[in-house]
């Protein structure tokens, strides 16, 4: 193991909870993240269980970074069109 | 072009019938493959294997399944996001899964859930016969001992299983749901329980979090 993701993973280790939320409940909750996020509001303080679980849960916190950009995008003037995004792929 | 709505405008729309359905979901499944191509497009390695048609298939698919999806969870929707915010998150999850299991396709997992202690640790190892710090070693050598310990003799077969493929491989976690014919929440899980089993272990021996990592601290 590489020296970055034995350190990762002993903080991962040191950061479990006894009870920690599934990847189910994570699903259901990262859209309200994702908005109070976008919004400049505290998400830690306000949803610290699904922090701790994205801190945790590779594949839960990649699809909260692409929901989160996504929604930047939307927020910095839309999303590209279908044509433009089907060009993208060669 | 996609009609703007608000939430109440979504919900109204999608749960009525006839034209007025029929046109918040052809919206929905607009707004739900665009945001997988977003998405295919900036891990378009992930997918070297297939040509562009296949690709934009693949996508179609993925829109399709997410439409399914906010259909059917549809009355789950409490509003306390964008409902779009909300529906997108379908097609990511759907998307993600996909791209990670085309990733490892054709890829064999099977050495890659076995347990090899004279591999595993050489990092640490390697970084503790350093001898900069004169006690390092010895101490790093026995947090090794106790990791090692805990998942050979401490950690059920399907925890060190799930340990070997996500933590030492890398292996997404989807592709071992496929791989152990379960869901992603009993993975995670398995998982969940080695950690807290590891956390026991060596919180039980005195260390704790600041010291380990200073102590694997690359030196310099």
């Amino acid at each position: 193991m590489e020296h970055d993701r034995f350190e990762n993973w002993l903080r991962n280790i040191y950061n479990t909870q006894d009870e920690e939320i599934s990847c189910t409940e994570c699903l259901d909750l990262v859209s309200s993240f994702v908005d109070l996020e976008i919004s400049g509001q505290d998400t830690i303080a306000k949803m610290p269980k699904l922090k701790q679980h994205l801190g945790q849960c590779h594949a839960c916190r990649d699809e909260y970074k692409s929901l989160r950009d996504l929604r930047r995008l939307e927020e910095q003037g839309g999303m590209p069109s279908l044509d433009d995004l089907q060009k993208l792929i060669r | 072009m996609t009609k703007k709505r608000t939430n109440e405008e979504w919900s109204h729309d999608l749960n009525t019938s006839g034209e007025v359905q029929e046109a918040a979901i052809a919206d929905l499944r607009d707004l739900l493959l665009r945001a997988v191509l977003f998405f295919f497009s900036r891990n378009l390695g992930d997918f070297e294997r297939l040509g562009r048609d296949e690709i934009l298939q693949l996508a179609d698919d993925c829109a399709q399944d997410a439409l399914i999806a906010v259909m059917n969870h549809l009355s789950e929707f409490r509003g306390d996001s964008k409902f779009t915010t909300w529906a997108y998150k379908f097609a990511i999850n759907i998307a993600l899964m996909t791209a990670r299991r085309e990733r490892w396709r054709g890829k064999s997992l099977e050495q890659l859930s076995f347990y090899n202690n004279s591999t595993r640790f050489e990092w640490i190892r390697q970084n503790g016969s350093s001898g900069l710090i004169p006690d390092r070693s010895v101490v790093q050598d026995e947090i090794r001992d106790i990791i090692q310990q805990v998942i050979e003799h401490e950690l059920t077969d399907k925890q060190r299983q799930v340990l070997m493929m996500m933590i030492f491989n890398d292996v997404p976690i989807d592709v071992v749901v496929q791989q152990l014919g379960t869901n992603r929440n009993a993975v995670y899980k398995l998982l969940h329980d080695a950690r807290r089993k590891l956390k026991s272990s060596l919180q039980a021996r005195g260390f704790e979090v600041s010291e380990l990592l200073a102590l694997f601290s690359e030196p310099g």
